[in-house]
């Protein structure tokens, strides 16, 4: 490449993410000496897919690495959803659990949206319970989603205040796209909601301070789209063949043609190694939050964004 | 150019004959639908809302009890008087009029009403179903402003649009509706740069501020759709008047069409609340008939 071409900064997730990680063993190592609570976990998985037991597993050694309590609540995959239903009203009576997370996908015969408004709003670390996701709309103490909290944290350590810039949100699920637009709003960014029906989207995301690709689509976006200087949050994570590596090897790319932005943008994350890490130091940072609320202590001041 | 004015009274009074013959159903079976509204202190900020209301529910078929409370009345009580409001079976919706004394923070009040008497849509799970795509109760006034775009000849999927004002009852949950209907939205508010830049590339421009005159013709792309949902008292030479936040002559010059203020927004925002009644109400019979009564009859 060109040396006199300006070449995009790494925005490190794992290593923010390690930082993070150790700030809320810190302060959960402080709670309980003061002996006020140690904040748990509870982790529910119906089934045995692999990958979620690989996720849940690895959600656990991380609670109980932060000093947190773990509870693990591994259901057959023929469990019935009242059955389910009744775990988790025992989990919300429940004063050691703090956090309550039900490894999604389930299985076809229960509904998730019936588990996830069981979940008590104060338990739910995961944000998807409606009361929730309408606290973070109105700016009402809300339980964040994991993956847009993270990102919003790349954000403001980079940029400092996002006040004022234009961002633009591409994809609209309800885990990233709509939760990282109402973040990125209740910041004060002018922000732009793409997705796959956007007519234009090269114009629009070229107009953008900030962009968050979330739309779960191999190089959706290229290089040349970008606005020079752009801060680029990729949170894509697809599997792509990778022939150069031997046949039938796949390797993980964005929804960003990271070669081609690190070119143009001011800043960029990397898949893997950027986003990623952050959504599981957000769970921790989640379980601790809600400990603190559920037992009305003072929450670390700066380990959430405010909200 | 000249815009269409999009008629909301109109618009009221088709959704009102809609509502009025859910309402005549649900009376037949045994769900007569009812409003509580509550107001507390001096009722003369509200009083012109409440008596609107009271005569929308009348012409629906929906009874309306118009409650006021003392201005003394402390949080506790009148939490407690929600508390009894959401156990009352006869009563399928609350409205919390506003303004309301400082002592009592009008969210806190808005959480203590059952999501499924939120009638206003103000709940944070009213909200958050919004957000999720799930329109069951929402906020009355972007649900009427989404609708109006509805009605005109608009494919609103891939549509641009910008939404000027960032509330959290009306600028965004106009802009999550509007993303669920598949548009690009774009939100504007007091930090952003140029507001005109993002309002000039929009199909159709929605603008809740509280400020008349915010947007003006050379602010649109010609033909393009404004709803203006301001609703701002001003002082003229001829007396007092009522106006939007768009400055009307010249928009009207630009856009393709324009609501009215008066008789834009305000109407059909009246008739989405009397509509989410007897939405509250049908949920209700439903949740009732489905876990306690074998006959759907309502107790008592």
């Amino acid at each position: 490449m060109d040396d006199i071409a300006k070449k995009a900064t790494l925005i490190d997730g794992k290593r923010f993410s390690e930082q993070l990680r150790e700030r809320v063993a810190d302060e959960v190592g402080r709670l309980a000496t003061r002996g006020d609570v140690v904040p748990g976990l509870a982790v529910v998985l119906v089934g045995d897919d692999p990958a979620s037991r690989v996720y849940v597993q690895s959600k656990q050694r991380a609670v109980t690495a932060a000093g947190m309590r773990s509870f693990e609540h591994s259901l057959a995959a023929e469990t019935t959803q009242q059955r389910l239903l009744d775990l988790i009203h025992q989990l919300n009576a429940d004063a050691d659990v703090h956090g309550i997370l039900v490894q999604l996908p389930l299985p076809d015969h229960i509904d998730p949206g019936v588990i996830i408004e069981a979940i008590d709003p104060r338990k739910d670390v995961d944000g998807f319970h409606p009361t929730n996701v309408g606290r973070l709309g109105t700016g009402q103490g809300a339980l964040v989603p994991c993956t847009p909290l993270g990102c919003l944290m790349l954000l403001q350590a980079h940029l400092g205040s996002l006040a004022g810039r234009e961002a633009v949100v591409v994809g609209r699920s309800n885990i990233v796209g709509k939760p990282m637009a109402a973040l990125l709003l209740g910041h004060d960014c002018t922000v732009t909601m793409a997705h796959s029906r956007t007519r234009n989207l090269p114009d629009v995301v070229g107009r953008a301070d900030i962009v968050v690709a979330a739309a779960g689509r191999a190089h959706l976006i290229q290089g040349d789209w970008l606005k020079p200087g752009a801060v680029v949050i990729d949170v894509g994570i697809n599997r792509i063949a990778a022939p150069e590596r031997g046949e039938g090897k796949m390797r993980l790319v964005g929804d960003v043609d990271f070669d081609g932005a690190f070119a143009t943008a001011g800043a960029i994350t990397p898949v893997p190694g950027g986003v990623g890490p952050m959504t599981i130091a957000c769970l921790l940072v989640n379980t601790l939050t809600a400990a603190c609320r559920i037992h009305q202590l003072d929450e670390p001041e700066g380990l959430a964004p405010s909200l | 150019m000249t815009a269409t004015r999009i008629d909301g009274k109109g618009i009221a009074a088709r959704m009102g004959a809609a509502t009025a013959a859910e309402a005549e159903e649900l009376a037949s079976a045994g769900w007569p639908p009812k409003l509580v509204s509550i107001s507390v202190g001096d009722v003369a900020a509200a009083e012109l809302y409440v008596r609107n209301q009271s005569r929308r529910a009348e012409a629906t078929g929906i009874a309306f009890e118009a409650r006021n409370y003392p201005e003394t009345i402390s949080l506790e009580q009148l939490t407690g008087v929600l508390a009894g409001l959401n156990a009352d079976p006869s009563v399928n919706g609350v409205i919390i009029q506003r303004p309301l004394p400082t002592h009592l923070p009008v969210r806190t009040l808005q959480r203590t009403v059952h999501p499924l008497k939120d009638v206003e849509g103000m709940h944070p799970a009213s909200i958050g179903n919004i957000v999720y795509n799930d329109l069951a109760l929402g906020p009355c006034t972007a649900v009427a402003a989404v609708e109006m775009l509805k009605t005109l000849p608009l494919t609103i999927e891939g549509l641009d649009v910008t939404v000027i004002g960032h509330s959290e009852i009306v600028g965004k949950p106009i802009a999550f509706l509007m993303m669920g209907l598949g548009a690009t939205v774009t939100v504007c508010h007091h930090m952003t740069r140029q507001v005109a830049v993002n309002s000039r590339r929009a199909d159709a421009v929605f603008v809740a501020v509280g400020k008349p005159g915010l947007v003006t013709g050379d602010m649109l792309k010609p033909g393009a759709a404004l709803i203006d949902i301001g609703i701002n008292r001003i002082e003229t030479p001829e007396g007092a008047r009522t106006v939007g936040d768009a400055d009307f002559e010249s928009c009207a010059e630009v856009a393709g069409w324009i609501t009215p203020v008066p008789g834009g927004v305000g109407p059909v925002t009246v008739a989405t609340l009397m509509q989410n009644a007897v939405l509250a109400t049908r949920m209700q019979m439903e949740r009732y008939s489905g876990e306690y009564a074998t006959n759907g009859a309502r107790p008592g």
